[in-house]
């Protein structure tokens, strides 16, 4: 609880914890494109291959400056992309191998860059390590600046060409019918994506990075049906995710933030899932539940009432047994009992049961509903 | 009517390939304004690549195509698209209204949104197709006859002069089925052209007034009476199809069957006049 104070308090956690925000708001916002053009593994090639893309940019240029480590990662990560559009239009090999040749051929080769490094003494090349799971405590105000200022870049293409993303993930075709050139969007687009995973590469780390894209994307989709609201919530779900992961992590030197941020993303999904309004497993249970009990009050009532027609009083009672032969599955008791409740059935005595005027009047109401029309 | 006098549509010497394998060769057509015409044919005859390529969806080997006497770029403005139903993902997180107003992106442009105006066009066309009430429903939702009159809404709301529709009656029940023709009609009434993609060979006479035969070439292209015949079918589909002759009601008529595999049943039944004036 400490550190959630310090967060107003002390200077290098309130650092740490806006650059995690800004990371949350980017990938958070991007990702639910990604999710929605089922992109979601794209977005896991592209973290991983920027590995070698950062090693590399360090080791040409000696400089640790997060502008020239985040460019690298993105050249390599566009670079990625790139083969494997090459991959999948002149080969007879899918998409989602493609995706997996390229994760692990770049991953490989970053790490195998990354190996070599640390053994040659004298390069300082300390932190790297950290893109692996991510280190959000090393985050420094200027590291926090660069993001903030790509990240922000980003978000404003994606209000800009709202309409036109839209389009291109419902309905490409016919944005292309329209004149609106869909591959230049297409690509403006995932370059946006890539620019989401970059800058959370050093904060969450190349490994886990994918999370972030996915993760508050298919949360969000749980509560929303609008694209607006679901690119808002799935933005505040990877902040609080990114905010409270990397919090937690600095609270124990040596912590790498990645796994917990996912830990704390995931707890959110599952969250969603279950107890979304819309979407959600338990409420979808509980709506079932109660159509359920509905149906079989109505169903007892119009046998009590098609039983009722037989005699010259409507409110002649009837023994439970003889309700239960006409209804099948659980014990008819309890329904009876709820049936009494709202008043259209009356306990005449200890086993016998008798129709209400206004129970009388239902069945028929319910009888007119269900009518072949 | 003097807009007849117009072509809508031509195409000339369009062949389409991919890899090696010519989907469409060396297509010409001619079309007149203010018709409906149906495009028939096989499976793999390529008619939603003859409708993609004339929209520039599909990039094709050779061949140019003209709308209303210019390009597709210079007039674009006056070409109305309906894809087929089953192209997008109806769980996107948007709303019926959402999906029309797409109609009025081309006329927006870049950057702009949608206006209170777009959106009375947008309910109005809505309205048109019996759609009204769910303006505010989630596409999910939507039965497929509802979600074929949600991409036609779109397609009017685009207030073209040329429409093109792919399997527009796909998946529908009747009551949309005649819904649908009713709006198609209608817009053949107000001078527009409907080229639509079909399947059911039986209907073609009723609802069409062209009819274009298509496998890989076209076979025939013309006024229904003139084009529609046992000879051209028979070419179009080559042996799976079978017709058995019957004169019932003293009418000389044909019924065609399609089969589309050595052990699927009929498909579609179809009554070809024969005779050019039943």
């Amino acid at each position: 609880m400490e550190i959630f104070l310090q967060l107003f308090t002390d200077y290098t956690i309130r650092t740490v914890a806006m650059g995690a925000a800004v990371l949350g708001i980017v990938s958070g916002s991007l990702g639910t494109f990604a999710m929605l053009r089922r992109q979601s593994l794209l977005g896991d090639a592209m973290s991983h291959a920027a590995l070698p893309g950062v090693v590399l940019a360090f080791m040409l240029t000696g400089s640790k400056a997060p502008v020239v480590l985040i460019l690298g990662a993105a050249v390599a990560g566009v670079i990625g992309t790139l083969f494997m559009l090459t991959i999948t239009s002149f080969t007879r090999i899918k998409e989602d191998s493609a995706l997996g040749i390229i994760l692990s051929v770049f991953f490989g080769f970053g790490l195998m860059l990354l190996t070599f490094l640390q053994r040659n003494p004298g390069a300082n090349q300390a932190g790297l390590n950290s893109f692996l799971f991510g280190q959000a405590a090393t985050l420094l105000v200027r590291d926090v600046i660069t993001m903030a200022i790509f990240g922000g870049g980003a978000l404003l293409l994606l209000a800009l060409f709202w309409k036109e993303f839209k389009l291109l993930s419902f309905d490409r075709d016919f944005g292309a019918s329209l004149g609106y050139p869909m591959v230049m969007l297409d690509v403006l687009l995932t370059s946006l994506l890539v620019i989401a995973i970059v800058i959370g590469l050093q904060a969450v780390g190349v490994v886990l990075m994918s999370a972030m894209i996915v993760a508050p994307a298919a949360a969000a989709r749980q509560w929303t049906d609008r694209l607006g609201i679901m690119v808002v919530l799935s933005a505040v779900f990877g902040a609080v995710a990114g905010v409270s992961g990397s919090l937690i992590s600095s609270l124990e030197r040596g912590l790498s933030t990645g796994p917990v941020v996912v830990l704390v993303i995931s707890t959110i999904v599952f969250i969603s899932l279950l107890f979304a309004t819309r979407r959600g497993v338990v409420w979808n249970w509980i709506r079932r539940q109660r159509q359920r009990r509905i149906l079989r009050l109505e169903s007892v009532l119009n046998h009590m009432f098609k039983l009722a027609e037989q005699h010259d009083d409507w409110s002649h009672p009837h023994s439970t047994a003889v309700i239960q032969t006409m209804s099948y599955g659980r014990g008819v008791a309890p329904t009876l009992q709820a049936l009494v409740g709202r008043g259209w059935v009356t306990q005449v005595d200890k086993d016998l049961w008798a129709l209400t005027a206004e129970g009388a009047k239902e069945a028929q109401r319910f009888a007119r509903r269900t009518e072949v029309r | 009517m003097v807009t007849t006098a117009e072509q809508a549509l031509e195409v000339t010497d369009l062949t389409v390939a991919y890899q090696e394998k010519p989907v469409l060769w060396d297509i010409d057509l001619d079309v007149p304004s203010g018709i409906l015409m149906a495009i028939v044919g096989p499976n793999g005859a390529g008619k939603t690549t003859l409708i993609k390529s004339i929209l520039g969806l599909i990039k094709p080997a050779a061949g140019h195509v003209l709308i209303h006497g210019k390009s597709y770029r210079e007039n674009r403005h006056l070409v109305g698209y309906v894809p087929q139903r089953g192209s997008v993902d109806w769980d996107f997180p948007t709303s019926v209204l959402d999906v029309v107003l797409m109609g009025r992106y081309g006329r927006l442009g870049w950057f702009k949104r949608p206006s209170r105006q777009d959106r009375e066009l947008a309910l109005a066309s809505l309205d048109k197709v019996g759609m009204a009430d769910y303006a505010e429903r989630q596409i999910s939702q939507l039965s497929g006859g509802q979600q074929q009159r949600t991409f036609l809404a779109r397609a009017l709301v685009q207030d073209a002069q040329l429409y093109f529709m792919d399997e527009p009656f796909q998946g529908v029940d009747a009551t949309t089925e005649r819904a649908i023709i009713t709006l198609l009609q209608d817009l053949r009434a107000r001078g527009k052209t409907v080229i639509a993609v079909h399947h059911d060979l039986q209907t073609v006479p009723e609802y069409f007034d062209w009819v274009t035969l298509l496998n890989v070439r076209r076979i025939a292209s013309g006024v229904v009476q003139d084009v529609f015949t046992e000879d051209n079918l028979r070419q179009a589909y080559g042996g799976r199809i079978a017709f058995l002759h019957n004169g019932t009601n003293g009418e000389d008529g044909t019924t065609a069957v399609v089969t589309q595999g050595p052990n699927s049943v009929q498909v579609a039944p179809a009554i070809v006049p024969r005779d050019a004036t039943a």
